[in-house]
């Protein structure tokens, strides 16, 4: 069972962070008090501007969307990949390349319908 | 991870160690960067502490632990202090999915007054069937130490930094998971360990019928896929955030980006997770297209070393460490190469602007995995291997 | 107790943990966060049942593509206001209550209602190879014959899917008008 190793090392390797990181507090410089200026966000010597409303391009969020979706198009192609072979050998390899091709023409319909329509433009 | 106790606490050790082996890596990496890059720009590098500077990562270490410790105060504590700790997991359980040598037999053997064994070693931390779909799910996961740190620190500069950084991730995660498909179509299998085993021997295109056999190359999935193994590799240096892709750290306009707030300790954490997204693709890169454990020579196969050592005079037990210890040196090699290609790419590219690096991960890699895959199949189709 | 029993146990506490999380934090980076943790766990109980090719789609899309999505969304807005109105108030107080309890509903039905379709399952002989790699052929094997029509029209879905959103997103009005 493979599953114990990896949920044995997920948890070792947070406790061995968890472990280092506590040390590192112990052994380290002991601050009684942080000034504010000490503890101020980084900024490059003039003092910070709290802004409340922060914009950021929506491009962030279009790529996250539009990765998905081609994240489960991909996704789909490895069980096509896996069983090809096994598809040859019952001789209806043409049959699931056609099965495949035409699902990766909506694929490319859709990369060229992005690319064309600039949404993967960055300015 | 084992039928009785003693084969679970050989296999719980295993993982410890491999997990130590990747941390242990990084100090000797930094010192290789540090040191290459210096000899890259005409400099001389750290060579004052110790013999060639090399005692210079036992100095920062504990230079790392005695710094001050403190939260930014914009910050999130709770998330501030996870996101180092999160950085080292997904790169050591990706890793410990990857076989480094074959597998070791232990005879039976005495321990507090029982019989133990025979047992079967693995020479990689567990072994999973859909090893392939495992690495690149645990290593998706690797966004979110970056984005907690971006946010955790309530700065500006790492907000910015931590979604630029995302994003680029997910853009060649896409290239990435596209550009094995042709590796599965050709082995049909997600097994490391099958791909591995059918990379043995001399190199042997197989074409509507016709073999042709190249003696003196291996038969390695580079020479099937090279398109795949380029993009693979280009999308492994996108993942890993290291130059030219280092867009997410930017010193010039994002100061450091993610790590703007981090210090001492934590930092270091940071680096390890850093170096272990380079030898996690590294090893992929190894396992699926330069023949994983094998040796380049494709004369001296696992068999011709068992071979070898029996007639050594080893028994059973002797001959698997033998053969797998050579093996492992044959994988240790290729790591350290590749990871000196890395660093050596670090050193010699500039940076890509940022609308530069979307549009090669969108509109060139990603087409051009999309052809690969495509043409693969075709070929596989016609020529029925 | 076995060790497979000891984990399936061990991980249904954790997701139950998490999942009680995403719920229960008033602050909804903590709650992706731990939706994230919830999706992780489910991938490792899909493992436990020996669908080892989905744990990792789990993995790859739910916990790497879509709580990445969410996280980044609720990162980039500062959600003060909305925080206030949904932690605090009368309104959302009965809301919460009023949702919990259609989910306890939900629960309670569900398991009673399942109860027989638990047993048919139960009594087919489940046989599945330990390294998941028959199940993932077998996989292909019924997507590309039995449900390869489904599997079409799942593609073109995407398609509408990618469109629509670039169409939304290029909507001039809110904070992008020129």
């Amino acid at each position: 069972m493979p599953l114990g190793g990896v949920i044995f090392l997920f948890i070792f390797i947070s406790a061995f962070g968890a472990l280092l990181l506590f040390i590192a507090n112990r052994i380290g410089n002991r601050i009684k008090s942080v000034s504010d200026v000490k503890s101020a966000p980084y900024e490059c010597g003039i003092p910070g501007i709290d802004k409340k409303d922060t914009k950021i391009s929506v491009k962030f969020y279009l790529t996250a969307i539009l990765f998905i979706l081609f994240d489960i198009e991909i996704i789909f192609m490895y069980p096509w990949a896996l069983t090809f072979k096994d598809f040859i050998s019952n001789s209806m390899g043409w049959y699931s390349l056609l099965c495949m091709g035409f699902f990766l023409l909506v694929f490319i319909f859709g990369l060229v319908w992005e690319v064309k329509s600039k949404a993967l433009e960055w300015e | 991870m084992g039928s009785d106790i003693v084969e679970i606490g050989i296999n719980g050790i295993k993982l410890v160690l491999i997990f130590l082996m990747m941390v242990q890596a990084v100090p000797i990496l930094v010192w290789v960067e540090r040191r290459g890059s210096a000899f890259i720009q005409n400099r001389l590098g750290p060579n004052r502490v110790g013999p060639l500077g090399l005692l210079q990562l036992l100095a920062d270490a504990v230079k790392f632990l005695t710094k001050e410790e403190f939260v930014p105060a914009k910050g999130v504590p709770f998330l501030y202090y996870m996101a180092p700790i999160f950085a080292l997991v997904p790169g050591a359980v990706a890793f410990s999915a990857i076989p480094m040598a074959t597998p070791l037999l232990i005879d039976r053997f005495e321990l507090f007054g029982q019989m133990w064994g025979p047992y079967t070693i693995l020479f990689q931390g567990y072994e999973i069937g859909v090893g392939v779909v495992f690495v690149l799910g645990i290593s998706s996961l690797a966004t979110y130490s970056i984005l907690m740190a971006g946010w955790g620190s309530g700065n500006k500069y790492s907000l910015l930094g931590a979604l630029r950084a995302s994003a680029q991730i997910i853009s060649y995660e896409l290239a990435l998971g596209l550009s094995i498909v042709g590796v599965l179509l050709l082995n049909g299998s997600f097994n490391f360990g099958e791909i591995i085993a059918a990379q043995q021997g001399p190199l042997a295109f197989t074409f509507i019928g016709h073999t042709v056999t190249v003696p003196f190359l291996p038969n390695w999935g580079v020479f099937y896929q090279p398109i795949g193994a380029l993009l693979f590799l280009t999308a492994c240096f996108a993942e890993s955030n290291r130059l030219p892709f280092d867009l997410a750290e930017g010193e010039a306009e994002l100061v450091a980006g993610f790590h703007v707030e981090y210090g001492g300790f934590k930092m270091l954490l940071f680096f390890i997770g850093e170096y272990g997204h380079m030898i996690v693709g590294s090893s992929m890169f190894i396992a699926l297209f330069l023949g994983g454990y094998h040796f380049p020579f494709p004369g001296i196969t696992p068999e011709v070393l068992r071979y070898y050592a029996t007639e050594l005079g080893y028994g059973p037990q002797g001959v698997s460490i033998f053969t797998a210890l050579i093996l492992f040196l044959s994988f240790f090699v290729k790591l350290a190469l590749l990871l000196w290609f890395f660093i050596w790419v670090r050193w010699t590219l500039p940076r890509f602007r940022y609308d530069q690096l979307m549009d090669l991960g969108w509109k060139t890699m990603l087409p051009w995995a999309l052809a690969n895959t495509i043409i693969t199949a075709i070929v596989i189709q016609i020529s029925k291997i | 107790m076995t060790t497979d029993a000891f984990l399936f146990w061990f991980l249904a506490l954790v997701t139950f943990i998490s999942a009680l999380g995403v719920v229960v934090f008033a602050n909804p980076i903590f709650s992706a966060l731990s939706l994230v943790m919830t999706m992780v766990t489910v991938a490792a109980l899909f493992a436990t049942l020996n669908a080892f090719f989905l744990a990792g789609v789990q993995l790859i899309v739910y916990a790497g593509a879509v709580m990445v999505l969410f996280v980044m969304v609720l990162m980039l807005f500062d959600l003060h206001k909305e925080k206030k109105a949904f932690t605090q108030g009368a309104f959302s107080g009965s809301v919460k209550l009023l949702l919990g309890g259609l989910l306890a509903g939900l629960i309670v039905g569900a398991v009673s209602m399942s109860k027989e379709l638990y047993k048919a399952i139960s009594d087919q002989a489940v046989t599945n190879s330990a390294t998941g790699i028959e199940s993932t052929k077998a996989l292909g094997q019924l997507l590309f014959t039995q449900y390869i029509f489904s599997f079409e029209v799942l593609g073109i879905l995407l398609l509408v899917i990618a469109i629509g959103v670039v169409a939304l997103a290029r909507s001039k009005g809110g904070t992008h008008v020129k």
